[in-house]
């Protein structure tokens, strides 16, 4: 007996989703992710960050910047593309949301277990660039557009890499699932230290992903007034930056999850505290790229990231080729 | 996962999202009513301030093509090397060969395609 | 429930793909090309293809359909052609060709095509690659010739002629 809709409520696949790792503490973690970066950047740069808005340090700042941007009117430009207009952020968000579904938070909560998780999360990140493609497009303004074209040609230049770093994983590991990857780091130690400079790569290239600085060329804010985002109104604004954050937590879960062994570590602290201690690093340390480097040039991008982050990628693989291979085998 | 079927708590959370996007749009109605008429300045292009002028897409960076193409090829290279990668305990050196000699066929054209890229007057 | 599902990927590639076709914005068409591209990705992963699936959606969505964006936006709105005219001729051609599609995949359905084995037991994703590399080993060479001439064909066509210093 039950009644069954506190059956439904509680079952374990609806509290999966609607609740964690799913949607109700994407929103709040990005939220809160938001506070971090405001406060972090401001304590690097001397100042105090967000104070106002709460018990604490200005941590319910984000949310009050949600609510007041839900209620702001929505108006779209002249010869504007409506349908993708709307359309785009809600997919970035959607692409984010789904991102998360991937990655294995604690020996038994993931969403989705493929078998083929690895690429099937980078795959999905791939399709990001294209969402800003279309929604400076639609915009039909200038500054739209050229934030739009940016991100596709920052695309082109980390994308290889990106993929090339994480194929060192797969030679150490032998297999394409992240749970697969992370009871191999359960055997075999962290896979950050046999892939170091995998890891490094990872990182860079995932920070070019993301369009954080320094590689914020399609919404650089002082060249181009926010580039793709720069005429969305209200609502759609919140919607256009969400995803921002929702990348930056699932792209440093991913980082975790097969650089640094996920949820594992010694026995006192629960594996999920152990995630997002992990985690947490991470996004600290991709925070502080910010405050730290100045933007790069579209072309020095392109260039640089055929060349040497090609060519370091290529080397990390033969690098993992011959920790597994063995050194007299050529 | 997906082979296995839908759960169907699927309908539900679906049911679940479209009732808060209703809530979160009933909500605004209620409590901003406003002039939903655009009138010519909301509806200008935003250029801080600056009457924009002349049409909207307009300017192209057409001398990264090269680049696009780059992306698209290697991209498919991708692939190949990951099915490899997986397996590579049980290929050891010898199934690499294969691998090795696709890698040595491809990568050129890499080179020349930088620099063709170079030279930025061909575009 | 496996049928619901492979119902809504198949009506979501085939409309989409339509779509694709009949738009008459080129850039709706294209994203629609991508939407397409996705449902079969789904399709893929219906059939236990999982790899093929995660790559098709990086590299098809990922980067053919931004290229073909990239393109379209780049020669602009002048191009599309309002969709055509249903004439006599192209109808039955198409009644024609639905009926030899159909035959086609009901004769070869109902002969002894092994069908899709579920891999509860996880997908023989070493298998494949066994396969690729030591079977089709020489037609992998081919394919690198192939991408190798794609790009130094696609950039010599594309270049505008240097003129002389």
């Amino acid at each position: 007996m039950g009644n069954p809709i506190i059956d439904l409520l509680t079952s374990t696949y609806f509290l999966e989703i609607a609740v964690f790792p799913g949607l109700l503490s994407i929103a709040i973690l990005g939220a809160l992710l938001g506070w971090m970066e405001r406060k972090l950047t401001a304590r690097v740069q001397l100042r105090v960050g967000p104070l106002y808005a709460s018990p604490a340090g200005g941590i319910l700042q984000m949310f009050a910047d949600i609510i007041k941007l839900l209620f702001k009117e929505l108006t779209i430009p002249d010869g504007a593309d409506r349908f993708f207009f709307i359309m785009s952020p809600v997919t970035a968000l959607i692409i984010g949301a789904a991102l998360l579904g991937l990655i294995p938070f604690a020996p038994g909560i993931q969403i989705a277990n493929i078998e083929v998780g690895l690429p099937v999360f980078l795959a999905i990140v791939t399709l990001s660039p294209t969402i800003v493609l279309l929604a400076g497009w639609s915009a039909n303004s200038k500054f739209p557009f050229i934030g739009g074209l940016r991100a596709l040609f920052q695309q082109t230049a980390y994308e290889i890499p990106l993929w090339l770093s994480t194929l060192g994983v797969v030679i150490v590991t032998g297999t394409l699932s992240l749970t697969g990857i992370i009871e191999y780091q359960q055997n075999s130690g962290w896979l950050i230290v046999p892939q170091l400079l995998g890891a490094f790569l990872f990182l860079v290239t995932s920070t070019a992903e993301m369009e954080r600085l320094p590689f914020d060329l399609p919404e650089a804010e002082s060249e181009i007034m926010m580039g793709w985002q720069a005429e969305y109104p209200g609502p759609l604004f919140m919607l256009a930056q969400g995803p921002a954050f929702v990348k930056l937590y699932a792209f440093s879960a991913l980082f975790t999850t097969i650089y640094l062994g996920g949820y594992l570590g010694p026995a006192p602290i629960p594996p999920i505290v152990w995630f997002f201690l992990k985690t947490i690093l991470i996004i600290t340390l991709i925070m502080l790229f910010r405050s730290t480097f100045p933007r790069v040039r579209l072309d020095q991008l392109l260039r640089q990231g055929w060349t040497t982050l090609l060519t370091l990628s290529i080397a990390n693989i033969i690098i993992a080729y011959f920790l597994v291979v063995g050194i007299p085998a050529i | 996962m997906v082979a296995q079927g839908i759960p169907e708590e699927t309908g539900y959370i679906l049911f679940l999202f479209a009732a808060t996007i209703l809530l979160v749009v009933v909500v605004r109605i209620v409590i901003s009513p406003r002039d939903p008429r655009p009138t010519p300045e909301k509806r200008a292009p935003f250029e801080s301030g600056q009457i924009s002028a002349g049409p909207g897409r307009t300017r192209f960076i057409i001398q990264y093509y090269p680049y696009i193409l780059m992306f698209v090829v290697y991209d498919v290279i991708a692939m190949f090397l990951f099915a490899w990668a997986l397996n590579l305990r049980a290929l050891g050196s010898t199934g690499t060969i294969p691998v090795l000699i696709f890698m040595v066929v491809a990568l050129p054209p890499l080179a020349y395609a930088l620099h063709l890229a170079n030279q930025r007057e061909n575009w | 429930m496996t049928d619901l599902t492979f119902l809504a990927l198949a009506t979501v590639t085939v409309a989409s793909s339509i779509l694709a076709l009949e738009a008459r914005d080129l850039v709706y068409g294209a994203a629609a090309l991508g939407i397409a591209f996705l449902g079969m990705a789904g399709l893929f992963f219906l059939l236990d293809a999982s790899y093929v699936a995660a790559f098709q959606i990086a590299v098809y969505i990922g980067a053919v359909v931004v290229l073909i964006l990239f393109t379209v936006m780049l020669v602009g709105p002048q191009l599309g052609e309002p969709p055509l005219e249903l004439k006599r001729l192209s109808l039955l051609a198409a009644i024609l060709l639905s009926l030899l599609l159909g035959t086609a995949g009901a004769v070869s359905s109902a002969s002894a095509f092994p069908g899709p084995d579920n891999c509860g037991s996880g997908c023989d994703l070493v298998g494949l690659s066994n396969a690729l590399i030591n079977q089709y080993g020489v037609q992998l060479e081919f394919l690198s010739l192939v991408l190798a001439a794609a790009v130094i064909g696609a950039l010599t066509l594309a270049k505008t002629e240097t003129k002389a210093e």
